[in-house]
């Protein structure tokens, strides 16, 4: 298997997560805490973040629903969804949670609807779009991930 | 001489926040005891509760049952005079006023990274 072909399509893959918005710094400094003793804490942190952010949006979804024009509640529900995307560098799914917020402060019912769909769209891409990279990664070898795009 | 262990108290309600600060807490050289505590009430128990004093506390704003604000009030007012860096998303100037005022003795946004934990880190001489 060429293992050098594999490293630089996952570091091309990464150039393209940043290039497209999909991830910031942020997602570089969580890189840099991966080391001998946590060589796959980066994947962790992403797996728990997907874990966390659907149990988070499940939660949205269900506020809509139950607690109409309650943007107090919303709100503070998508802070914390806002919160978990800033851990791992999500940046567009980010944008979308700060503009679920916008809408929450204008009292925009509509708005906030609008912006809860593309949060979820942003999520299910970047889900998909990471897998894709963490299995180049696993079949790459240990060196996969040294590189830091250049932006 | 053996370097002092570092002692933190890490209030955060959010499970990937915690894992993210814990890791960057190690990389900056402050973790040789990181305690968890998921909101301000449990935080207050912790410091209340600590076999020896917490050399850093970080206390996240919004957390379910007791916010930040409250618990940096309720630590102060045990007499506690660990230095307590708050943290949050929010870096509105009515944020970091309201931690100041409840006695925290600085503030940091979120996300938190190993090189602003080392700037922390180093100016309450715990580095």
């Amino acid at each position: 298997m060429d293992y050098s072909n594999l490293r630089r399509q996952a570091a091309s893959m990464k150039k393209s997560l940043f290039d497209q918005g999909y991830l910031d710094e942020q997602f570089c400094q969580v890189e840099d805490l991966q080391d001998e003793a946590s060589p796959n804490f980066v994947e962790e942190v992403v797996t728990l973040f997907f874990k966390d952010s659907g149990r988070l949006m499940s939660n949205i979804e269900q506020a809509l629903e139950k607690y109409p024009r309650d943007f107090n509640r919303w709100d503070t529900y998508m802070q914390q969804l806002k919160g978990s995307c800033s851990s791992i560098g999500a940046s567009r799914m980010k944008n979308e949670c700060m503009s679920f917020r916008d809408s929450c402060g204008q009292g925009n019912v509509e708005g906030c609807m609008r912006s809860f769909q593309k949060v979820k769209r942003e999520h299910a891409v970047l889900r998909q779009k990471l897998e894709s990279y963490f299995q180049l990664l696993r079949q790459a070898g240990p060196a996969g991930a040294a590189t830091r795009p250049v932006m | 001489m053996a370097r002092k262990m570092i002692r933190v108290l890490l209030v955060e309600d959010e499970e990937i926040n915690r894992v993210v600060a814990r890791a960057a807490l190690k990389a900056a050289g402050g973790g040789d005891v990181v305690d968890e505590a998921e909101n301000g009430e449990v935080a207050v128990q912790r410091v209340r509760d600590a076999a020896a004093p917490y050399d850093l506390v970080l206390m996240d704003k919004q957390m379910p049952v007791m916010d930040g604000h409250e618990a940096t009030r309720r630590i102060r007012g045990m007499g506690v005079t660990t230095p307590i860096v708050a943290v949050s998303s929010d870096g509105l100037p009515a944020d970091v006023d309201a931690f100041i005022t409840a006695g925290a003795d600085d503030f940091t946004s979120k996300p938190l990274s190993k090189e602003k934990l080392g700037v922390i880190l180093a100016k309450f001489r715990l580095a």
